[in-house]
């Protein structure tokens, strides 16, 4: 039996090819970096499963945890009470455990919620995690438009995202600011940010 | 006149295509059927049970199965039209249908791009292919996978409660190939 775990991605190479292009993501690099010199991490992907982040992530004692919200994302924008929205979001998140989310994956999810639902759904997340843990989040900011539906974002390795892009028609891009999320997400701090060659800004939220 | 023998050749062959389409990772039940020795048993598509499943042998899931399911040293794969809702644990668990529950796998869990899962997996080895739908947590610490293994493998292996017979679709028109240790 193998004593180390080890994760397979079958189509990983094809993903690759396939995908819009390879993104240098300097931040997500240093969080990576961050995970080699930690210990047991838990990882909350607010995304879709892919094979590729499994595979990178497999390197690491770690759990991770995946959402994958964009199902969800029409009735948490359309909850209309506080109280509706926290039941909302806390049905899409995994429920909370004695030990707490040391790293949350927001890649272009946080583009495709209002300001309501942001606030309460990172309010949910913050609630599952503890004080230091890191939220790393791919921001729509230069451009005005952005696809309809969330594209997949997926690590190529420790330095390098891509994602499979949804041919689909286009809708307005909510182009969050550091302020807005300082308004938004009164618990996180913006640890650093940076834009990248694609106009999305990525940034490393800090608990 | 009629060749009872030859129409039953005929129906595994009908699956022909599906498994085609498998990877070469995946244990093939229908294969050694056709040659007569099965090393699999296998749940049909009108086989619904509810309760728990054990045994000693591979076990090829294409009903419906809500309860548990134990395989200690053996491999279960949930076939393209199986639906779980169990608790799984096997020392392989290959998923290609709908699967909601925890799983475990002592040696290794593959999810296939056709898949449907919901719930946790614990497993040293875990893989899942481009387009598999999943939603839960993976557990790739490898102490915390070994640390489950070692609650399963404490676990005490006693038989089930009597529970009412299971609810079963259709009735099935051959032998149905279900030899695990107990089905209730």
């Amino acid at each position: 039996m193998a004593t180390r775990a080890q994760s397979v991605t079958e189509r990983g190479g094809k993903a690759a090819a396939s995908a819009s292009g390879a993104l240098n993501a300097p931040l997500f690099q240093s969080l990576i970096e961050r995970l080699r010199g930690a210990g047991r991490c838990v990882v909350l992907d607010l995304g879709a499963a892919r094979p590729e982040t499994i595979r990178l992530l497999c390197e690491f004692r770690c759990r991770l945890d995946i959402v994958d919200l964009t199902d969800g994302l029409d009735q948490l924008n359309s909850e209309q009470t506080p109280r509706g929205l926290r039941d909302r979001a806390e049905s899409l998140l995994p429920s909370r455990r004695r030990e707490s989310t040391d790293v949350v994956l927001c890649w272009d999810m946080l583009n495709y919620l209002n300001r309501p639902a942001l606030s309460m759904l990172m309010e949910c997340v913050a609630a599952r995690g503890r004080r230091g843990t890191l939220a790393h989040a791919l921001v729509v900011y230069s451009a005005r438009k952005m696809p309809v539906r969330p594209s997949t974002f997926y690590p190529i390795d420790e330095q390098h995202l891509a994602s499979l892009a949804p041919a689909q028609s286009e809708r307005d891009a909510p182009r969050y600011t550091p302020e807005d999320f300082a308004l938004c997400m009164p618990r996180y701090t913006v640890e650093r940010a940076r834009l990248l060659r694609n106009g999305m800004q990525e940034f490393l939220f800090r608990l | 006149m009629f060749d009872i023998k030859k129409g039953a050749q005929d129906k595994p062959a009908e699956s022909a295509p599906r498994d085609a389409q498998r990877p070469d990772t995946s244990p093939r039940p229908e294969a050694s059927r056709s040659a007569g020795l099965r090393d699999a048993a296998v749940i049909g598509p009108s086989i619904h049970i509810d309760g728990d499943v054990r045994g000693e042998e591979d076990l090829l899931i294409e009903g419906e199965v809500n309860g548990t399911v134990q395989l200690k040293n053996n491999s279960l794969t949930i076939g393209p039209n199986g639906k779980v809702r169990a608790d799984v644990s096997a020392n392989s668990v290959y998923v290609d249908g709908y699967m909601e529950g925890d799983l475990f796998g002592s040696e290794r869990v593959h999810i296939r791009k056709s898949a449907q899962v919901h719930g946790n997996v614990t497993s040293p080895r875990v893989s899942l292919e481009d387009g598999a739908k999943f939603k839960g947590s993976i557990e790739m610490d490898p102490q915390a996978a070994q640390s489950t293994q070692r609650n399963n493998a404490s676990k005490p292996v006693t038989p089930s409660a009597p529970k009412p017979p299971a609810a079963v679709g259709p009735k099935p028109e051959t032998p149905t190939a279900i030899k695990t240790g107990a089905v209730s």
